[in-house]
């Protein structure tokens, strides 16, 4: 098996991670979206004409993402989509620890800052994320996924 | 290109999925979101003790009691000062230097601070604050009065009514 073979094949099971991880974070902002309107104002990053915007659209890109991923269908662009959106959150992420609020992160069911603050550890999560999400763009060949499946079939 | 789509793909259903949705929710915000952020406070170290811990009630103890004039009016530990905790605004400058002028003049060592026992609890912030402000020695008592109460409902005079 070739460097590249194994690198492929590694990918696979970080494409159904990142597409788990990305679909459990979305549930609660689309079935709640005031409250993740909410997390992201306490941010105080964006102005407050694209709050809503971002708190309706920002969870189905995360939905779709994820089910792309999950499923092995354009899974590079998925990938290239979950990457972009981690190097947002870091940057949300770095902006609020430097101006030291005491918050919770928003990323997953709604939690206050007593339960589930941002720090350090917070921003690492999300690098590690992106190296994920970035080793999947580089190195993900489609198998055990949906785009694989079609070309066999339509070759 | 593709990834391009996809984000605008997302972004038209969840538009659609909003308008259609009875608790959808505004495209643009009416007004300002309330959000309460509490800045980073300048507070000293604090430790937590149990309220089972007999220190509490030694002569080398000063008690502060952090709730409301009308919680502490309730019931008190005896001994205790009260100073209401105010989650918006610090101690004023001369509560705090009467304080200070009350424990040196005691024959404490250590301050024991309790509040409402909530999460956040005021005990413990009021201790953080007076530590921060220069008061040594400062600790808490984990669970606040409710945990007083619990631990100390066998002993009359730790717990008494301030009309008593």
């Amino acid at each position: 098996m070739t460097t590249a073979r194994i690198a492929a094949w590694s990918a696979v099971p970080m494409r159904w991670y990142l597409g788990v991880l990305f679909i459990g974070a979305c549930i609660h902002k689309i079935s709640d979206p005031a409250s993740f309107a909410l997390d992201i104002a306490t941010y105080d990053i964006l102005p407050l004409a694209a709050i809503n915007l971002v708190a309706i659209t920002l969870p189905w890109i995360e939905l779709f993402t994820g089910v792309m991923l999950i499923i092995g269908w354009r899974a590079r662009s998925a990938s290239l989509l979950v990457a972009a959106m981690m190097f947002v959150f870091l940057a949300a992420l770095s902006i609020a620890l430097s101006r030291g609020l005491d918050m919770s992160c928003g990323c997953f069911a709604a939690q206050g800052a007593e339960d589930d603050p941002i720090s350090r550890m917070t921003l690492l999560r999300d690098v590690a994320w992106l190296s994920l999400a970035l080793f999947v763009f580089s190195f993900d060949r489609g198998l055990a996924g949906l785009d694989r499946w079609i070309e066999r079939r339509h070759p | 290109m593709e990834a391009a789509i996809v984000a605008l793909a997302g972004s038209v259903i969840a538009l659609v999925f909003n308008a259609l949705r009875p608790a959808g929710l505004a495209m643009v915000a009416r007004s300002p979101y309330q959000t309460l952020v509490p800045c980073p406070e300048p507070g000293g170290p604090v430790e937590a003790i149990d309220a089972g811990n007999p220190e509490i009630f030694s002569p080398r103890s000063f008690l502060i009691d952090a709730r409301s004039r009308e919680a502490f009016g309730r019931h008190h530990l005896t001994e205790a000062v009260n100073v209401p905790y105010d989650w918006l605004d610090p101690v004023p400058e001369e509560i705090l230097s009467k304080l200070a002028h009350s424990i040196a003049a005691s024959a404490a060592t250590r301050v024991v601070v309790y509040g409402d026992g909530g999460r956040p609890d005021s005990g413990e912030h009021l201790g953080k604050e007076i530590s921060g402000r220069g008061i040594k020695n400062v600790t808490f008592i984990r669970g606040g009065a409710p945990a007083a109460l619990r631990s100390n409902s066998g002993e009359k005079s730790s717990l008494a009514p301030e009309d008593e």
